[in-house]
């Protein structure tokens, strides 16, 4: 009996393992075939003027406030909790180029990244399941349109295309509330902290903060709108999808993350 | 032709939802599919329409656009009813462009003068009745001319008013368009008013065709528990 217990409690677990890992393979399938079929789309110019500039005015304009505060609260936290002490330490020349490292090369970039997958990205996915689970996604491949050409083009394009702008506004409003933060909390001049900022960035930095942008907008639309995509069972499939979409896109911008620091700075 | 579905199988897993079903329906006449809920009414428009794969058997269509009218609409909410009517002309492919815009009024309020809807064009879903979301469906349904309209229960959530308008309206449509025409429907008023043919399935299989008198009149089991609406009988809600 007991060896029966164990074996059943062993093929559970394996069982469950299994299960998680095909599930994790179909999602990931799923969400590079609605990859390919964007860039197909691109081809056939699949989407108005109009509506693109909707969805960038929604991605970048609508989030920008909420981004810049974020990312500006997070420099302005870094500056208060470090320029002190490296004033005192006698490192206060190196208080602008933490920070603006800090925020060109990660902060801005993920910080803006989690409040666009939390307004935003829950946002589409939320929309694009509502339209599916009342038939008007069905609707729209019964009129013969393709709705990947029409509902996601614009929006993942829009995304690509907007996170570079909101990341780089984001940061410059994150370097500038550093050094509002460490003038007021250490007397830090706000010359020694700009010189230190010159000093510290450099192209390279730049360049990747754009290219990480640039992919950080492409997967969390793409994340977001394939989950929104594939919702079922009404209310609740709306909600689980919702759910989804926007924790795989948060465990999807860290891991691309992961790979442009990886790449680029080691 | 119409429409020939012949040994039509489709299953969801290891359920069967229609096993071996066979069908006919002519340009200009209207065939009611009836049934329990879960009994692969539905999957049969869906099958037709191209939004499900058959997993064995025929669908042969005349040629042209085949047009669907969804349970609960499925108008575009962000969209008006201009230009939910004129989707298709102004996002299909193969239609893009083709249209002025004067054109594209032109048409728009063509169909929905044919729903008796006229002016309101600018209006959004959200600002219109069960009934009115249901027309306006139907004149974007007719908006490419096709050759094949298909009604998923389409006075479902109806008062019996608005219900009897759009029996009306699909009689009058299949009638404009000459189109051969599936309507999925649990009521008998929508039977007897707009089918020519009925086709009852249970449990995947066809368990009657005939005409909505016959479906009357007939004394088998099954037929006579849906026409009674009857609890006992061979049919069982799951």
């Amino acid at each position: 009996m007991k060896v029966y217990y164990k074996a059943t409690y062993t093929y559970k677990i394996l069982r469950g393992l299994g299960l998680t890992a095909e599930s994790l393979i179909s999602r990931l399938g799923i969400i590079v075939m609605y990859g390919i079929e964007f860039f197909k789309g691109l081809k056939n110019k699949p989407t108005t003027a109009k509506e693109l500039m909707y969805q960038c005015y929604r991605f970048g304009v609508t989030s920008l406030p909420i981004t810049i505060s974020i990312v500006g609260m997070t420099s302005i936290i870094v500056a208060m909790q470090v320029a002190g002490e490296m004033v005192k330490q006698g490192a206060g020349n190196y208080v602008g180029m933490l920070v603006a490292i800090l925020m060109v090369r990660e902060e801005a970039a993920i910080m803006a990244g989690f409040a666009l997958i939390s307004m935003i990205g829950s946002s589409m996915a939320s929309e694009l399941a509502t339209m599916k689970v009342t038939e008007q996604i069905d609707a729209i491949q019964v009129l013969k349109v393709n709705p990947v050409h029409y509902l996601l083009t614009p929006r993942i394009l829009a995304g690509t295309m907007m996170m570079p702008v909101v990341v780089i506004i984001s940061s410059l409003i994150g370097i500038a509330g550093g050094a509002v933060a460490s003038n007021l909390v250490s007397g830090l001049t706000f010359k020694a902290y700009f010189d230190s900022v010159w000093f510290g960035l450099n192209l390279h930095d730049l360049k990747v903060c754009i290219m990480k942008s640039f992919s950080f907008g492409f997967v969390i639309t793409l994340i977001s709108c394939s989950f929104g995509m594939q919702a079922k069972d009404g209310a609740k499939g709306v909600g689980y999808a919702t759910t989804k979409a926007v924790v795989w896109s948060f465990v999807a911008i860290v891991i691309v993350d992961l790979i442009f620091a990886a790449a680029c700075f080691y | 032709m119409g429409i020939e579905v012949k040994n039509l199988v489709k299953t969801f897993g290891k359920k069967v939802i229609l096993d071996d079903i066979s069908f006919k329906v002519d340009d200009g006449k209207i065939l009611s599919i009836v049934g329990f809920s879960g009994s692969g009414k539905s999957t049969v428009l869906k099958l037709i329409s191209g939004l499900l794969e058959k997993d064995s058997g025929e669908i042969n269509t005349t040629g042209g656009d085949i047009a669907m009218v969804f349970q609960y609409s499925a108008l575009f909410d962000s969209l008006n009813v201009f230009d939910n009517i004129s989707f298709a002309l102004q996002e299909r492919k193969d239609l893009r462009g083709k249209y002025t815009r004067k054109e594209l009024e032109k048409i728009v309020a063509e169909k929905l003068e044919l729903v008796g809807l006229s002016g309101i064009e600018d209006k959004f879903p959200s600002e219109l009745s069960g009934g009115m979301q249901k027309r306006v469906s139907f004149a974007r349904a007719i908006v490419t001319e096709p050759k094949i309209i298909l009604y998923d229960e389409p006075t479902a959530g109806l008062d019996p008013i608005s219900s009897t308008l759009i029996e009306d309206y699909i009689v009058r449509l299949k009638n404009e368009t000459n189109a051969a025409s599936i309507v999925v429907t649990h009521q008998m008023s929508t039977i007897r008013r707009t089918a020519d043919s009925v086709l009852m399935l249970y449990n995947g299989h066809a368990v009657f065709e005939g005409s909505p008198d016959e479906l009357c009149r007939e004394e088998t089991p099954y037929t006579r528990q849906f026409v009674e609406a009857a609890i006992d009988g061979p049919m069982k809600m799951n």
